[in-house]
């Protein structure tokens, strides 16, 4: 991982498009302000990774599992 | 033409004309574009998205609304841009189901996925700062 240290009001440059400036700290966090092109999408990590498993776990179901919920819901819907 | 491939569900036929492209993939799957949508095996809320390219990914996905009334995502102009429609145009939220081993399901109400059927075209979004969580469970 490259390390910088920057000063309130400094920015660093990635590539030819993206543009991170570093503007305040306060208290225990810092504040930081992105320009990207806006197709880009960005993300708090901690968000980004807890969606990311989210997903991966709703990709592991079977049939026999959907089969049951679907009967499940239809009788609560009919009731 | 029709085409077919081999899931971890059996065979199944789609022709290629009508798939769903998600834009960017899912959130953890961008290589993923390509999804054939399941047609219900029985009546009933949920359905599921076959991944074209990965035989063995499916998600469960169901339209939210059949149990929280009120959820409503509405797509910004950049989503709009993406999905490749205009304001007039419909757009429905869905939500990405989990079925965990206790089958105790939760939606993902956090990151919706938009479809727009106009172009075929899906999105999954983050809704950050909303009071939805990635685990919904169901309304008692």
């Amino acid at each position: 991982m490259l390390v910088l240290t920057r000063k309130p009001g400094e920015g660093i440059v990635i590539g030819d498009d993206i543009k991170i400036t570093f503007i305040e700290t306060k208290g225990a966090g810092i504040r930081i302000g992105i320009e990207a092109p806006s197709g880009k999408k960005i993300y708090r990590q901690e968000i980004y990774d807890r969606i990311c498993l989210e997903n991966r776990e709703a990709s592991q179901w079977n049939l026999a599992d959907l089969d049951m919920l679907t009967s499940a819901m239809g009788k609560k819907e009919s009731l | 033409m029709k085409k077919t491939i081999m899931t971890r569900f059996g065979e199944v036929e789609f022709d290629p004309e009508n798939t769903v492209l998600f834009v960017d993939g899912l959130i953890g799957f961008e290589n993923l574009r390509d999804f054939i949508v399941m047609p219900n095996r029985k009546n009933g809320p949920l359905f599921w998205i076959q991944s074209v390219e990965e035989p063995d990914l499916a998600f469960v996905l169901t339209d939210p609304t059949n149990f929280f009334l009120d959820y409503k995502v509405v797509p910004d102009a950049r989503e709009r841009a993406k999905l490749g429609i205009g304001t007039d145009d419909d757009c429905h939220a869905l939500a990405v189901v989990t079925v965990p081993p206790d089958r105790k399901v939760t939606l993902n109400l956090m990151a919706p996925v938009l479809f727009a059927p106009a172009t075929n075209r899906a999105i999954q979004v983050v809704l950050e700062k909303s009071q939805y969580k990635t685990r919904h469970p169901l309304p008692a």
